[in-house]
C-alpha cells in the first residue's frame, strides 16, 4: 500500500479560486442565437435539454446571467412548482422544473414564442368545460 | 394492484393533468436521454403504456443502490415512476411487513407470470457458500432462480448484481457473481455504478414503460444511452489533457485550478457511465467535479484493477525484488557465457601459438 | 495488492498491463544484463604486449599511447566520434544517417515526454518531469511511422540491403513499428473490430514484445554501441592509426 502514503494531502480552507474553464456557456449561446434565427425564418421551436450537456462548475451561473430576465415570469403548479420564465431575449425562455426541496431538479431552454406547458392543453380545456357546464346546471340553470 | 391500467389512466385517476403529464413526459424523455423533439412520442406512448409490475430483489449489497434511488432529490417525477411502474414488492423497504409481504410477492408474481419486471441489487453467492446470503432462510441463488422463471426482464442494479461487485474482488470468499453469470435464459439490462447514477436507473424503468422493450444494450449489458460514452470523452476537464495541464497531487495549484486529474488515477478514459453529464445529486456534482479522479465503478472487476490513485498508464512492471533476481540471473548467465567464450579464445590463442 | 496477480474475467489490457508486462521485464532484464556482462567480460585479443614506463612527452603523448590510460582515452572519445560517419563515407550514407537521427530523436521526444509514458517512468523512478501536449507527440510519432515506413520500402527496393537483410532485421522492423501504430491508433481512438480498451491493450502488448525482443535482436544496438564502441576505440588506440 505504498502509492497511498505517498499522496500528499494538506487540509485547507480558504476560497475556492475562480475555475479557469469557460467551458459551456459561449457554444450555448450561439445555439440559442441560431435557434432563435430558426425560429424567426421558419416559425420551428427548438428545445434545449440543459441537464444532458456537460457543464464545468460556473457554467450554468454564467449563461443564465448572461440569458438574464424579461418582462414575464409564470408559475405553474402541476405535479410540483415549474417556473417559466422569459429571459431578457424575448422568445427565450426558461423552464425549471422544482423537486420539492425548492431545488431546480431540470432545466429547459425554449425557443418559441410561447412554450407549450403556458398554453392551456386541450384535454384539460375539455374537462374544465364539462366541469363548469355541470356547476351551471347544479346552480340552477 | 392490477396491472390492467394504462399508465395514462392511473395518472388522470391521481388527479394529474395534461400540463402535468406533459411535464412528467418532458422530464421523462430526459432521463431517457432522448432530445426535447421526440417528447410528443413519449408522451403518446406512455398514455398507452400499461402499467407492469415490478419486484426488487436485494441480494449481497450494501444497500447502496436503494439508498441512491429513494434518496433521490426530485420526489415528483422519480416518485411518480414508480408510482406509475407499482413496485409491489422490494425487501429492504418492506422488511417489517415479514412473511405476509413475502407471500403477498409470490402470489403477485404468479399473477403476474410471464410479465413482470425483476430489478436485483446485489451479488448472489454460490457452490459452498450459497447460504452465506440469505433472506428469511432461503438462500439468494436459489430466490434468484425462482423470482427470474416469470420475469419477463431483468434489470441488475450495480456493479454488484451486474458483474459481482465487491463481494467478487480477489479473493472472492463467497464464490459471488452476478444475476449474467446465472440467468442465461431471460434478457438483462445492466445499469452498473456502485452506486448507479439514480437518474441512469430511473431513465432505463422509464424507457420500458415507455417502449415495453429493453433498450439498447453494449457489450456489456449496459444501455448505450447511459454508457454510450466515457468518462474522458464527456469530462469537462477534458481540454486540461488535450493541453497537458494536470494536477499532480490533490492539494497543488493545479488541483486548486480544476486541472486534469489523470496524473492522481483517475480511469475516465476506460470508464463507461453517465455522471459526466447527469452528474449526483441532481446535478450537484460528480467525482471530478470534486477533485478525485475516477475509479471506474461501472466497469467489471474495477476492485481488482489496481491502485485508484496508479495513473492508467502505469504497468505493473513488477518491484525491486523481481528486478533484482532478474539481474541475478542475467548476471549469472552472462559470466556462464563469458566464461564459456573467454575459455574458447584461449584455446584457440593456444592453437594459434602452437600452429 | 492484487497487481500482477491473474482473476477470473480478465480483460486483455488488465493482462498487458499486469502479468504480461511483469514477464516482459525480467524477460528483458535477464537478457540486457547476460549480453552486457558477456560482451564485458569477452576478453579481446592484444596483438603486442603493452608499452611499460611512462614516455616523455607529458599526459597528452601518454593518452595516445597504448598503456592503459590511453585506451582509456581512445575508447571514451570513440564514444563520440562514431556518432558522426567517417568522412570518406559521408555522401553515400548521408540520407540513412539524417533520417535514423531524426527517428532517434523523435523517438526519445514521444517516449520521454509523452504524459502517459512519463508517468510509467516516474512510477519506476519516483519523480515526475515536465511533458508536451498530446499533439505534438501525435505529430511526432506520425513522423516516426513515415520514417520506418520509408525506410523499410527503401531495404526492400534497394538490391543490396535486401539481399543483405536477415530476419532480424524484419523482425526488429515489426516490433518497432507496432507500439507506435497501436499508440496512435488509442489515442486517435482509430478502433477497427475492436474497442478502445482492446487497443491500448494492444499499445501494452507491444510494448511486452519489444521488451521481449530487444536483447536477443538488432534492437540491442542501443546499449551494445556503447561496450562495443569503446571496446574498438580502446583497441586501436595507438599511434598511427585513427580510429
Amino acid at each position: 500500500m505504498s502509492g497511498l502514503s505517498e499522496i500528499g494531502v494538506k487540509v485547507e480552507s480558504g476560497d475556492a479560486q475562480e475555475p479557469e474553464l469557460r467551458g459551456n456557456t459561449l457554444p450555448l449561446l450561439h445555439e440559442i442565437h441560431h435557434a432563435l434565427e430558426r425560429l424567426v425564418a421558419s416559425n420551428e421551436p427548438t428545445v434545449i435539454d440543459v441537464q444532458s450537456l456537460p457543464m464545468g462548475p460556473g457554467d450554468l451561473e454564467r449563461l443564465m446571467s448572461a440569458l438574464g430576465d424579461g418582462e414575464v415570469r409564470a408559475e405553474l403548479e402541476a405535479l410540483g412548482t415549474t417556473v417559466i420564465r422569459e429571459s431578457r431575449f424575448s422568445g427565450v425562455w426558461i423552464i425549471e422544473n422544482l423537486n420539492g426541496k425548492g431545488g431546480v431538479a431540470s432545466r429547459f431552454i425554449e425557443i418559441t414564442w410561447v412554450p407549450e406547458l403556458l398554453q392551456a392543453q386541450a384535454e384539460d380545456v375539455q374537462k374544465g368545460l364539462t366541469e363548469l357546464a355541470g356547476a351551471l346546471a347544479s346552480a340552477g340553470n | 394492484m392490477a396491472a390492467s391500467n394504462t399508465v395514462g389512466d392511473v395518472l388522470r385517476a391521481n388527479g394529474v393533468s395534461r400540463r402535468g403529464f406533459m411535464k412528467f413526459c418532458a422530464a421523462t424523455a430526459s432521463m431517457m436521454a432522448l432530445p426535447p423533439s421526440m417528447v410528443s412520442a413519449v408522451a403518446a406512448a406512455i398514455d398507452s403504456a400499461k402499467r407492469p409490475s415490478v419486484f426488487w430483489l436485494p441480494f449481497q449489497e450494501c444497500t447502496g443502490c436503494t439508498e441512491a434511488l429513494t434518496r433521490s432529490h426530485t420526489p415528483t417525477v422519480e416518485n411518480l415512476i414508480f408510482d406509475a411502474i407499482s413496485l409491489d414488492y422490494h425487501h429492504t423497504l418492506m422488511a417489517a411487513s415479514g412473511d405476509r409481504a413475502e407471500e403477498a410477492m409470490y402470489e403477485e408474481m404468479e399473477k403476474n407470470y410471464g410479465n413482470y419486471l425483476l430489478l436485483v441489487d446485489g451479488s448472489i453467492p454460490t457452490g459452498d457458500y450459497e447460504n452465506y446470503s440469505c433472506t428469511n432462510g432461503h438462500s439468494h441463488l436459489s430466490m434468484l432462480l425462482k423470482a427470474a422463471k416469470g420475469a419477463a426482464a431483468i434489470v441488475s442494479i450495480g456493479t454488484c448484481a451486474a458483474y459481482g461487485g465487491i463481494p467478487k474482488a480477489n479473493p472472492n470468499p463467497t464464490q459471488a457473481v452476478g444475476v449474467q453469470d446465472l440467468i442465461k435464459d431471460k434478457p438483462i439490462i445492466n445499469v452498473p455504478g456502485c452506486p448507479p447514477v439514480p437518474t441512469v436507473m430511473t431513465g432505463v424503468l422509464a424507457h420500458y414503460l415507455t417502449f415495453g422493450t429493453i433498450p439498447e444494450l453494449d457489450k456489456f449489458g449496459r444501455p448505450m444511452a447511459f454508457f454510450g460514452q466515457s468518462i474522458h470523452d464527456r469530462c469537462y476537464r477534458r481540454t486540461f489533457y488535450d493541453r497537458g495541464m494536470f494536477a499532480e497531487t490533490f492539494d497543488d495549484e493545479g488541483a486548486k485550478k480544476g486541472y486534469c486529474l489523470f496524473k492522481v488515477g483517475c480511469k475516465g478514459p476506460v470508464t463507461y457511465n453517465a455522471c459526466a453529464t447527469l452528474k449526483w445529486n441532481d446535478g450537484v456534482s460528480w467525482p471530478v467535479q470534486s477533485g478525485h479522479g475516477c475509479l471506474g465503478c461501472s466497469e467489471p472487476d474495477f476492485w481488482d484493477k489496481g491502485s485508484f490513485y496508479r495513473p492508467l498508464s502505469a504497468a505493473y512492471w513488477g518491484d525491486a525484488k523481481t528486478v533484482g533476481i532478474s539481474a541475478a540471473a542475467g548476471a549469472a548467465a552472462g559470466l556462464a557465457a563469458a566464461a564459456l567464450a573467454r575459455g574458447k579464445q584461449k584455446k584457440a590463442q593456444q592453437q594459434e601459438e602452437q600452429a | 495488492m492484487n497487481e500482477g496477480l491473474y482473476w477470473q474475467g480478465m480483460t486483455l489490457l488488465d493482462f498487458a498491463r499486469g502479468p504480461a508486462f511483469r514477464w516482459s521485464v525480467a524477460i528483458f532484464i535477464v537478457g540486457v544484463i547476460w549480453r552486457l556482462t558477456m560482451l564485458i567480460l569477452a576478453k579481446r585479443k592484444r596483438l603486442e604486449p603493452p608499452k611499460g614506463a611512462p614516455v616523455a612527452g607529458g599526459t597528452k603523448a601518454v593518452a595516445t599511447r597504448s598503456t592503459p590510460p590511453g585506451e582509456l582515452y581512445g575508447g571514451l572519445t570513440t564514444l563520440l566520434t562514431r556518432s558522426a560517419p567517417a568522412h570518406e563515407l559521408e555522401k553515400n550514407i548521408v540520407f540513412q544517417h539524417y533520417s535514423g537521427y531524426a527517428w532517434h530523436i523523435s523517438m526519445f521526444i514521444i517516449l520521454f515526454l509523452g504524459t502517459p509514458h512519463m508517468l510509467f517512468f516516474a512510477d519506476i523512478l519516483g519523480f515526475t518531469w515536465p511533458t508536451l501536449p498530446g499533439w505534438i507527440i501525435t505529430f511526432f510519432t506520425v513522423i516516426t511511422m513515415g520514417i520506418l515506413l520509408v525506410l523499410f520500402a527503401r531495404r526492400l527496393m534497394n538490391p543490396v540491403l535486401r539481399k543483405i537483410s536477415t530476419w532480424d532485421d524484419y523482425i526488429s522492423w515489426v516490433i518497432a513499428f507496432l507500439p507506435f501504430l497501436t499508440g496512435f491508433m488509442s489515442v486517435a481512438h482509430l478502433t477497427p473490430f475492436m474497442d478502445y480498451e482492446t487497443m491500448l491493450g494492444l499499445h501494452f502488448l507491444s510494448v511486452c514484445a519489444l521488451l521481449i525482443w530487444f536483447p536477443f535482436g538488432k534492437l540491442m544496438h542501443a546499449l551494445v554501441i556503447w561496450p562495443s564502441r569503446y571496446k574498438v576505440g580502446a583497441a586501436f588506440a595507438r599511434r598511427g592509426v585513427r580510429a
